[in-house]
Formats: structure tokens, sequence, C-alpha cells
């Protein structure tokens, strides 16, 4: 069996270390061109703080917090036995972030539609998401990005991890 | 006591019977000491104060003290000032807790976009010596439209023929208000039937308070939309129906027996959504966006514009019956 490029999306939950570990069980015994964990930034909500300032604290916080999870994620799957080479992090910076000027970024609209975005224009064939297990009430207030993912993907696999 | 304050009182209000003159303040940070006679001055204007505003719920009184009722001394229009005050706290909604917080500069930047749009409250912001971000709003005369809709002396029939029409096509009226607030990627926040007032003299229909800002990242538009069914749901039934509302309407137990789970709100689980069981002339185009909000929907509306188009089918229907 050969896969490609495998997508894993990382929101630092343990949702999503589960779905991490998954996907190094499976493919540690099969040749593969690349493994992705992405972590589609999730800025706080300006409106929360006082001013940009504290706002901006915040957000550095959040994103040095999230590259530890990302770099023990990555670890994960090379003790598993993935090829050190293959795995990469990416942080998809959000476009109204303090801290990254890029024009290719997360809208803050929608992570799911985000990630589905990045899946496509990667050219991964399999995406793989880690879910809640949330209730229909929850979903109908909060929505929930694994429901969104699974409605609105095409043309690719996409694995499910709860 | 400020003679500062007295002169302005004396000047502005020559008329005042006041006898109390107490002290100007620029910085409105310690809100909790700026009371009746003092004035609160942001940059060259004046506001004299009243009192602070009330809230009422279940009886009972507590006041706001970051908001202030007041008298524009410049103009002599009577405003609301609502003071910089960093709440946080837990908001319930059916069996959920979310965290909420009060966001000055959110309602700031909201009235500047709404400024001129007879649908929400108006009124602008200044920021007091210390940097504390004021609103300054003008006060909305009219009554609740809940209360309107409740106090109505017909019954349920002859008000669903009547009158609904014409508060429906009203109500879609707001529901658009708040699909210009999500293209603008603004949120109310706090969507519920006691902010949406009906203006004595014009009949408007007109949201308050937008500082509720919540932590909401997959479905950020989602308790607005809830807020939106749910005050249609009040609408449509001219009462928040529960059983224990319909036992005192004296409902008839075949219609209580038929009642299911799946007829109960998705959220407030004792709320019913399913009004044509209770009222059978509730024609299917409404009932159905009604059962949008109910705990058997499998459908979900993702957007205020999907909401629109299926009222707009129920309003063309139900203006032909």
């Amino acid at each position: 069996m050969t896969l490609n490029k495998i997508l894993v999306a990382f929101d630092g939950s343990e949702n999503s270390f589960k779905a991490v570990e998954y996907v190094g069980n499976i493919v540690k015994h099969c040749p593969i061109c690349g493994v992705s964990i992405l972590h589609v930034e999730r800025l706080p909500d300006k409106d929360l703080f006082k001013n940009d300032e504290e706002w901006a604290i915040q957000c550095k916080n959040n994103e040095n917090e999230m590259s530890i999870k990302m770099a023990e994620a990555k670890d994960i799957l090379v003790k598993l036995g993935v090829t050190a080479d293959v795995v990469v992090a990416e942080y998809f910076a959000s476009c109204k972030s303090p801290f990254h000027d890029t024009d290719i970024c997360a809208t803050g609209r929608s992570i799911g539609l985000d990630i589905l975005r990045i899946r496509k224009e990667g050219n991964y064939d399999t995406l793989v998401v880690g879910r809640r297990g949330v209730s229909k009430a929850e979903e109908f207030l909060f929505g929930s990005v694994s429901t969104k993912v699974v409605q609105s993907a095409a043309d690719c696999t996409v694995w499910v991890v709860s | 006591m400020s003679s500062e304050a007295r002169d302005l009182i004396k000047k502005y209000l020559p008329d005042s019977t006041m006898s109390r003159f107490g002290k100007v303040f620029t910085d409105t940070t310690q809100f909790m000491n700026i009371d009746y006679s003092d004035v609160i001055k942001l940059g060259n204007e004046h506001f004299l104060v009243l009192k602070n505003e009330q809230e009422r719920r279940f009886g009972l009184s507590d006041p706001k003290y970051w908001v202030k009722r007041g008298k524009h001394l410049e103009s002599g229009q009577p405003q609301i000032l609502k003071l910089a005050f960093y709440e946080k706290f837990p908001m319930h909604i059916g069996p959920f807790e979310i965290q909420c917080y009060r966001s000055p500069r959110k309602e700031a930047r909201i009235l500047e976009l709404v400024k001129g749009d007879t649908r929400f409250m108006q009124g602008c912001s200044r920021d007091d010596v210390a940097g504390n971000n004021v609103r300054v709003l003008d006060i909305i005369r009219g009554k609740r439209l809940d209360v309107v809709v409740h106090n109505i002396p017909v019954d349920h029939k002859t008000y669903f023929h009547e009158h609904f029409p014409a508060i429906l096509e009203k109500y879609i009226d707001s529901c658009e208000a708040i699909r210009f607030l999500h293209d603008h990627d603004e949120k109310h926040g706090d969507i519920r039937r006691d902010h949406l007032w009906v203006e004595s003299g014009t009949g408007d229909y007109r949201w308050i308070d937008f500082d509720y800002a919540f932590e909401l990242y997959e479905n950020p538009f989602g308790l607005d939309l809830f807020g939106l069914g749910s005050i249609l749901i009040y609408l449509a039934g001219k009462a928040n129906l529960t059983m224990q509302t319909m036992l005192e309407l004296g409902t008839g137990s075949s219609i209580l027996n038929s009642l299911n789970g799946g007829d109960y709100s998705i959220v407030i689980g004792n709320r019913i959504v399913n009004v044509q069981k209770v009222y059978s002339y509730i024609p299917n185009s409404l009932n159905n966006v009604l059962m949008h909000f109910a705990s058997s929907t499998s459908v979900f509306y993702a957007t205020v514009d999907e909401l629109l188009i299926d009222m707009n089918k129920c309003l063309k229907e139900i203006k032909g019956l």
C-alpha cells in the first residue's frame, strides 16, 4: 500500500493527539511522501481584551504553547516509526495575526473550511481530523470542525478519529 | 459638591430645581462613585447624571452602576451613558455555560457601523481622559417587542391572522439587520426578546445592546441565529410555550399528549417549538422554519441568509392565507 500525502489537522487537544497517534500507527510501515501536522491558528477574539497589547500577548502565548504541542506531535510520529524526513509541522497563521505577515493565511471564518482549502492547495490525498463527539445542540450552537470537514470535503479521503 | 458642576447646571439648565450638585468627572474609571447630580465631561461636552440604570429580572431590580441615565447639557437631550466595565461572567443557554465578556470597543465599533440605521439603537463613543470608552446612546422610547405582542388583547387565532403577518414582515427586517452585521463580520452577541424594541410613534423595531462578546469559532454566528429563531418561535406562539404555559392556557389534553421530545427546542429543553401542534392553523412553511430549532431537526440554518429565504417564503404564504 502506498499513501502519498497525509494532512493531519491538529489543535493541541487530546483528540488531535489521538489522531496523530492513529496516523503514526497506520503509516509507520508504509512508503509515504509526507505527513503534515497542520495547525490553523485560531486567534482569541480581540473583543475579549481591553486593548490590542493585551490581545497580542495572549496571541503570542497561544502560539508558543501550540509550537510546543506541535513538536510533541511530530516526536510521536517519529517515535512510532515514521521517517523524520517526511514529517512536517505547519503552523498556518491567521490573516489577522499580529506577528505573521503573509498572503496565505487562515480567514478565521471557519477552521474546517481553512483545513479543506489547505488540503486542496497542498494536494494532500488524505485528511485526518480528531473528533470531540459533541451533541447535536452543541453542534447547532458552536459548530464542529470535523462535521464541517466531513460535510464539505471533496476529492479526498477523510479519516475521522475519535 | 463642586462649583463647576453647579455652574454648568445653572448655565445649561437655568430652570432646573436641582438643589444638589455633584462633581465633574473627566475620568470614569471609578464609575461606582459617579451618581445623581454629577457631571461627566467628555471632550468639550457635558452629561448630567440622573441615575443608574436598573436591570429587572425575575421581579428584582439590580442597579447597573456602569450605565447612567443622563442629560446632554449642551443640547438638553436625555441620553444613556455606558461606561467601560470589563466584566466576564458565565452565561447559561439551556444546559450550556458560555463565558461572556462585556466589550465596550465591540459596541462602539457597531454603533459606528450602524450609524443612521434605525434598525439599531443609535449613539457614538468617546474616550474619557483615562482612555475609557464611553458610549453615549440615544434613548429609545417604546416597549420590548415581546411585551407588545403579549399585550395584544386578542386570542391566538385572531392574533395570528390579523396581527402576525405585519409583525413577521417587520421581524424579517430585523433579521436582515442582523445579516448586515454578519456581513461585516460583527455579531450582535445577545439576541433575546428584551433586546428588540418597538419604538413609539414610528413602530420601528430596533435592536439594542451589542456589547456581549464570546469565544465562538467554528460557528461564530450560531448564537445570533439561535436568538433569532427563539424570538420567531415566541412571535408565532404569542407566548413562551412550555408545558406549564400550555396548562395555564387551558390547552386540551389531546394536544398535550401529542407532544413528544422532538417538538421541543434543541437547546432549551422545555420550550415548545412545534407550534403547529398547538395551533393547527400555523402553515407548514412557518412551522418548517420553527422546526429547524427543534431537537428533532437534522438540518441547521448555517446563516441568517438561509433563515431569511425561508421566512420570506412563509410571509408570502401567510399574506395569501
